[in-house]
């Protein structure tokens, strides 16, 4: 298109004048229209299409790599949907055993077992001035045992079985109104005899479950609080 | 040359309209119907299980939990393999699962064995229900396809008997049944979601095909004012106490003065939620609420400070008691053991709980009077605390009254209450007058942190605080004076009490000859912060109320210590029994 516009006017290029025909009678086989900066703008060049063919390909690799990952992610994510689920039972199966060792019965049996008395002569701590009100002597085992004498009386049949974390001391003989000590022993590998508590006071604690383990022996002292 | 750009132009348009005629088919005119029929393909409906919410104690402690056990089942035309080779590594198979569940191998081959009897194609059999956290990851590890496991919530309650009667229990289908449980349901209760996702051909989700249909809702924790410790002690020592005095049952409340919140409540046989079949059905409710009975020489109390309150009376108010009274019109009745007459003031019939003594003081008040002050001290009306099976217990309006009931009223018979009712009535004496209805719960602690169902119960001035004050002055006397006076005394706090010894109707219209034996109490009488009330219902070893008052007294001894009450600083009001 440009070559014949130049051919039919005179062309304006760049120098703003006609170019002489004379020129182009000439030299004919040397004639090159040279194209101005309007013509070679409008005029494609080659690296846009590099570029944009580029850039489509970019993307297109850059989805698929996008899908690839997008699926990987979907396995890893079943994967560690599964681990939380174990963890999950493996929580709750502990927080059982905690609950049920932190019951009231337990812990009375296990007082018991240990020999501890109730003090019958509560002392108290002012913190304001240190100033100590009552009289803090120390229990003389005249007021018995926590569960007075008799053992558990309140049944909690999910403690049939779950072993005391020590064996009665030797010398103090069991109260006659201990609940029957069931006929299993402890199943787990402790030294000591372990008694294993009944259910509930008549005994007839049914369990199906295995004893659970018996507690880890504390390492060091034990943790104190900070008091203010 | 624009004519190749046209022919370019329109084959592009062209090009456009086919497919965008198309995408506009697809995406709108023909969603629904292929959305549905890729989703019939390989989608997977999953339930979201919404937990139930637990029950804690005042300080947080769990009371009833949720958890979760498993069911096994299994395919038994997939476990039995082909021909004898299959059926040998099934008995292996079974062989492993059986000593795992503790049922046996054999159990096991004759559970797949019935199920192909009687459906050779059969899918499903039930190997085990109720399978705790420990052997369902033992099962889990074995390589059988054919073996399958379902997940099924289920409530425990750590503390057994603790409170057992108090929170109830829930069926096997999880539908809450009695107790804290089925009234605060709507609380505890959890909603179950639902979720689907488009599964691959090996299971896993395909990765963005997740919709939550409904999310699920986790029920709420719902805390109540019940002390569990002290909910613990005071079963056990009701329990020594009952076969001590070879009483049938027993049941105590101790319950905060300033606030009417309840500490503890309990009763003897005790139900394990766990384990329900060990006692009586007639004890899995609670017996402070649903029993009513006639409280007898406690109600006295609550007379005398109703003639404190009208003027009628003062502590030191003097009244001849003889034995026996009869008040001419009809009314015929005694104190309990034979006595010349006593020159009681008012402090002395509390003291001596003198039947005659109070009649004659009471009548100065009018019928209708004291029946409207019964009124607002709750005898006769609903708590309004939600525990489902409550009695309001018996009061009869004034006109049904004869002479004979104008009288007993006077001294607690004639009239039902539950022993709920009866602290509730004591409280408003222990908080200057002021009745505040009991509460047994905290609130409702939801999942995301807010607390809902926060109790505002109404308080009314039912007597003066000088009344209520002075009434507590005289029950001092009881246990600084009285019979029982060593039984009850706690060394550095001033301990205000009545005893009770009540008979109860024996369906005839007329009395059994065994007691009710009572002690009622608030403490520091300086500064009431607690009230116990303390029921023996028959003893046959000792059957006054001295077989209640030493259970009291260790009650009472606690719950000073449980909660760091300050002993007294001022000596007790000593009004004179005798003039």
């Amino acid at each position: 298109m440009s070559s014949t516009v130049a051919q039919k006017r005179p062309a304006v290029g760049w120098l703003g004048r006609s170019v002489p025909q004379t020129i182009e009678e000439e030299r004919p086989s040397h004639l090159e229209v040279v194209p101005t900066r309007t013509q070679r703008r409008a005029r494609p060049r080659a690296a846009y299409a590099i570029v944009a063919v580029g850039v489509l390909l970019g993307i297109v690799v850059a989805q698929l790599l996008l899908s690839i990952s997008m699926s990987q992610g979907a396995y890893q994510l079943s994967s560690l949907q599964s681990k939380q689920t174990q963890l999950q039972r493996s929580l709750q199966a502990a927080s059982e055993d905690l609950n049920r060792l932190t019951s009231p019965q337990n812990l009375a049996a296990n007082a018991n077992a240990l020999g501890m008395v109730s003090n019958s002569n509560p002392a108290y701590l002012r913190l304001s001035d240190g100033a100590i009100l009552g009289a803090a002597l120390p229990a003389d085992g005249s007021a018995g045992t926590v569960t007075g004498g008799q053992g558990n009386l309140v049944p909690n049949s999910l403690l049939a079985g779950v072993p005391l974390v020590t064996a009665p001391k030797v010398g103090i003989a069991p109260k006659s109104g201990t609940p029957a000590r069931s006929g299993t022993p402890a199943t787990t590998g402790t030294p000591a005899t372990t008694d294993a508590q009944a259910g509930n006071s008549a005994g007839t604690g049914a369990a199906d479950k295995p004893a659970p383990p018996a507690s880890v022996p504390l390492d060091g002292a034990l943790p104190t609080p900070v008091t203010h | 040359m624009r004519r190749r750009t046209a022919v370019t132009a329109v084959a592009v348009a062209a090009t456009v309209c086919i497919l965008g005629a198309r995408l506009v088919d697809i995406q709108v005119v023909r969603a629904d119907e292929l959305q549905k029929a890729s989703v019939n393909a390989k989608e997977v409906e999953q339930t979201l299980l919404g937990a139930r919410g637990s029950i804690v104690d005042s300080n947080g402690t769990v009371l009833a939990d949720t958890i979760y056990h498993y069911t096994a089942a299994l395919s038994p035309s997939d476990a039995i393999g082909v021909g004898a080779e299959g059926r040998a590594a099934m008995v292996k198979a079974a062989g492993k699962i059986g000593a795992i569940t503790g049922q046996g191998g054999a159990a096991i081959v004759a559970i797949i064995d019935n199920a192909l009897k009687e459906d050779p194609k059969s899918k499903y059999a039930l190997v085990k229900k109720d399978m705790d956290v420990g052997m369902f990851d033992k099962l889990d590890e074995l390589p059988y396809g054919w073996l399958t496991f379902d997940k099924v919530p289920a409530r425990t309650y750590p503390n057994g008997a603790v409170g057992g009667s108090l929170l109830g229990y829930l069926s096997s289908a999880g539908v809450a049944q009695a107790g804290i449980e089925s009234s605060e349901n709507a609380c505890l209760a959890g909603e179950n979601g639902v979720e689907t996702y488009q599964r691959g051909a090996d299971g896993v989700a395909i990765p963005g095909s997740t919709v939550v249909q409904k999310k699920a809702k986790d029920g709420g924790t719902l805390q109540l004012t019940i002390d569990r410790d002290l909910q613990w002690f005071t079963e056990q020592t009701l329990a020594q106490q009952v076969s001590a005095v070879g009483a049938k049952f027993g049941f105590v409340t101790v319950a905060e003065a300033k606030t009417g919140k309840i500490k503890a409540i309990a009763q003897w046989p005790a139900a394990d939620p766990n384990n329900l079949d060990a006692t009586d059905p007639s004890y899995w409710s609670l017996l402070p609420f649903s029993t009513p009975y006639e409280p007898g020489s406690t109600f006295k109390a609550l007379t005398a400070s109703m003639l404190i309150d009208q003027g009628k009376a003062t502590p030191t108010s003097q009244v001849l008691a003889p034995y026996r009274f009869q008040s001419g019109n009809g009314a015929d009745l005694h104190d309990s053991g034979f006595h010349d007459p006593e020159r009681l003031t008012l402090t002395g019939v509390l003291m001596n709980s003198s039947n005659t003594g109070m009649s004659i003081l009471g009548r100065s008040l009018s019928d209708q009077t004291r029946y409207d002050y019964l009124r607002k001290f709750g005898i006769g009306e609903d708590t309004g605390i939600p525990y489902p099976g409550q009695s309001s217990g018996i009061l009869n309006p004034v006109s049904d009254w004869d002479d004979q009931t104008k009288y007993a009223t006077m001294f607690g018979q004639g009239v039902s209450t539950t022993q709920v009712q009866m602290v509730s009535a004591y409280q408003a004496l222990a908080n200057k007058g002021v009745r505040i209805p009991l509460t047994l719960v905290d609130g409702c602690k939801q999942a995301d942190g807010t607390v809902t169902d926060i109790p505002k119960p109404k308080s009314t001035q039912v007597v003066s605080a000088n009344a209520a004050d002075t009434t507590l002055g005289m029950m001092e006397s009881v246990v600084t004076d009285g019979e029982l006076a060593s039984k009850l005394k706690i060394p550095g706090y001033r301990i205000a009490a009545k005893t009770g010894t009540a008979q109860q109707p024996d369906g005839k219209g007329g009395y059994l000859p065994s007691y009710y034996v009572s002690v009622m109490g608030v403490a520091p009488v300086d500064d009431p912060e607690y009230v116990i009330s303390v029921n023996l219902g028959y003893p046959t070893t000792l059957t006054s109320s001295a077989a209640a008052a030493p259970l009291f007294h260790t009650i009472m001894s606690q719950v000073l210590k449980t909660f760091r009450v300050k002993p007294s600083t001022t000596s007790p009001a000593d009004y004179p029994p005798y003039y």
